[in-house]
């Protein structure tokens, strides 16, 4: 009876509470999504690399290396040489090693020099391996292969033949050297997606006629030629390396980091990974923290609505009245209302957050190499719900008991 | 034979500056930040703390004066039993199987440097002989900035590792001067890092192991 009688009231109301219902359930749809966003974020972030024990580079931060070598974001400060790579590799510790050369870019996509073994030693999501969806991996100097990204957005295919280009951002060309696709991986939602990958030797190869960042005029090598060269590097960006026993990590990275011929670092990536989220985290706590802030202002938005109603329904509350209700039935109704009014916002948000985050999710997915999980509800969006129904209902005792007050003085007459 | 002697000069020239250069280098040293590096494999799990100093007793230089020698053993002592330092969880069943520790002060620092990379040694002998005058003066330099470091190695077999979910570090109250800890931990799962504090001076291990 009472039940029916609150819904009827809501639906005779219904703009008011309908916008009222709107505003709340957009704002629990900002915190979900930001909460969504941030636990996907960590999990595409820590999936991106495992099972490489140590990475080596030059001299920089955790961070920085970490960043340059596996997410491809900004640049090395320096290169390392090849002598102090082999010394590293040398090392009865180290199980195996693979080199990275950054540095080149072909149509904004970055260009990484590397060995076969880093198709077989590559692991992501918790051991996952590359892939090979069409082709083969490089056989020849200039044979490449494209992450799947890269394939998809520039349209390229099996034998396409491409330029690399000189730096990241450069107007000049290896163009007397083309290269052919040879293959195209799987996806995997890892920075591996936008990488174009050549062999050591073709890094090497490219830079034959080069000095110092622009090309020598007038000396081209015929490619005939550089194919008979000694194309070892000098030095690369970076290297994964596995060691044979967990227990010897740390005597090799202090090694390493204490290698006096040249300044390394190397990093164990997982640890360099929580570096960086407990960076990202401030941010992370900001955004969340926002959004709480919203909900709590839609729902002092909702008291509002509440209070600025009762004058109104002064005339509906005497009719209740009337029909023998008493003022605490009354004071029961409105909290009644709020419930009514938190679960349906708390529906419409949910209905809302998966619409959305299903036609972003590839959006998010393309731009950003962020997989959304689009999944059930997690126990913690559970407790969150029952927080906000729980404070709804405190909110709406303010009114209420102006309500009870009003349905005391004004009997069944009311006098304004 | 009169070039040769010519070319063996230049190339010692070459390479003593060379070795001058390479030697240049300083570990980062930070007042209030120890480092804890923890490796689980198989039922091994072994910690190796590396603390500066002004945590443990509250200065930096050797110490030459009785009551700082003094403050360095009992400092020392208390590191022998591990429980003052670190404390894992009981369900993963651990015994100590070896103990190392000790404090770098100032020369022996540079000392195990060299003791590492055996190689390196010998060639960097050679040319002790030719720059004598100028490595002692480096060698002065260094010892009034020498920081001492107290490392401490243990490691433990364990009846039941994957049951280790916790780490404590009473650390925090033995060592009142003590700032922060920077732990590095890597175990077949992965490797992660952490940082705790004297307030929240524990850490969580579930699924690390």
């Amino acid at each position: 009876m009472l039940l029916k009688l609150s819904l009827s009231s809501l639906y005779a109301r219904l703009v008011t509470v309908g916008m009222t219902v709107i505003a709340i359930s957009f704002s629990l749809m900002l915190y979900m999504s930001v909460e969504k966003l941030r636990t996907s974020a960590y999990t595409s972030f820590t999936d991106t690399i495992s099972q490489t024990d140590l990475i080596i580079g030059a001299r920089a931060s955790s961070v920085q290396l970490m960043l340059y070598s596996v997410f491809r974001i900004g640049n090395a400060t320096n290169n390392i040489t090849w002598e102090s790579y082999l010394d590293v590799v040398n090392k009865e510790e180290v199980d195996w090693a693979v080199p990275i050369s950054l540095g080149d870019s072909h149509k904004g996509f970055r260009v990484m020099g590397t060995n076969k073994d880093f198709f077989a030693r590559y692991k992501y999501r918790g051991g996952q391996s590359i892939n090979i969806d069409k082709g083969y991996l490089f056989e020849d100097l200039y044979d490449v292969v494209l992450g799947a990204g890269v394939a998809e957005k520039l349209g390229y295919d099996i034998d396409t033949p491409l330029i690399v280009a000189h730096g990241l951002q450069s107007f000049s060309e290896h163009d007397d050297q083309p290269f052919r696709v040879s293959g195209i991986l799987e996806k995997t939602g890892t920075p591996v997606d936008n990488t174009v990958i050549v062999s050591l030797a073709a890094i090497e190869a490219i830079h034959v006629d080069w000095s110092t960042g622009a090309k020598i005029p007038g000396q081209e090598t015929p490619i005939e030629e550089i194919r008979k060269m000694d194309l070892t590097p000098k030095n690369i960006t970076a290297a994964l390396i596995g060691v044979k026993s967990k227990l010897t990590i740390f005597n090799l990275q202090r090694w390493i980091n204490e290698y006096p011929e040249e300044a390394m670092t190397a990093i164990l990536p997982g640890a360099a990974l929580q570096e960086l989220w407990r960076v990202v985290g401030v941010v992370e706590n900001l955004l969340l923290g926002i959004s709480i802030v919203v909900i709590f202002t839609t729902l002092i938005g909702m008291t509002a609505i509440m209070f600025s109603s009762l004058s109104e329904r002064r005339r509906e509350m005497a009719i209740w009245r009337a029909m023998g209700a008493s003022p605490r039935t009354v004071v029961g109704l409105l909290m009644l209302e709020a419930i009514f009014i938190s679960v349906l916002s708390i529906l419409l948000s949910v209905i809302l957050l998966f619409f959305s985050l299903s036609i972003l999710q590839p959006w998010i997915d393309y731009n950003y190499g962020i997989l959304v999980n689009v999944e059930m509800l997690s126990l913690k969006d559970m407790y969150v719900f029952m927080t906000f129904i729980f404070a709804s209902i405190i909110v709406s005792l303010l009114p209420a008991i102006r309500a009870y007050w009003f349905s005391i003085n004004d009997g069944m007459t009311i006098k304004i | 034979m009169k070039k040769s002697i010519y070319y063996s000069l230049l190339m010692s020239a070459m390479m003593s500056v060379a070795a001058a250069e390479e030697t240049r280098q300083v570990d980062k040293h930070e007042h209030g930040v120890g480092e804890l590096n923890i490796a689980v494999e198989g039922s091994a799990i072994n910690l190796e703390f590396m603390i500066p100093g002004a945590d443990i007793v509250g200065f930096e230089y050797e110490a030459k004066s009785d009551s700082d020698i003094a403050l360095v053993n009992t400092a020392l002592s208390k590191f022998q039993d591990f429980e003052n330092i670190f404390t894992l969880s009981s369900s993963g069943n651990c015994n100590l199987v070896d103990a190392e520790i000790d404090i770098n002060q100032g020369d022996e620092h540079e000392d195990e440097h060299d003791h590492e990379d055996e190689h390196d040694h010998e060639d960097e002998h050679d040319h002790e002989d030719e720059h004598d005058h100028e490595d002692e003066h480096d060698h002065d330099e260094h010892e009034e900035e020498a920081h001492n470091e107290f490392v401490a190695h243990y490691s433990f077999t364990c009846g039941n590792v994957k049951e280790i979910d916790r780490i404590d570090f009473p650390y925090f109250t033995t060592f009142p001067n003590s700032g922060e800890l920077e732990i590095q931990f890597v175990s077949e799962v992965g490797s992660t890092s952490f940082e705790v504090e004297g307030d929240k001076p524990f850490i969580d291990l579930k699924g690390k192991i």
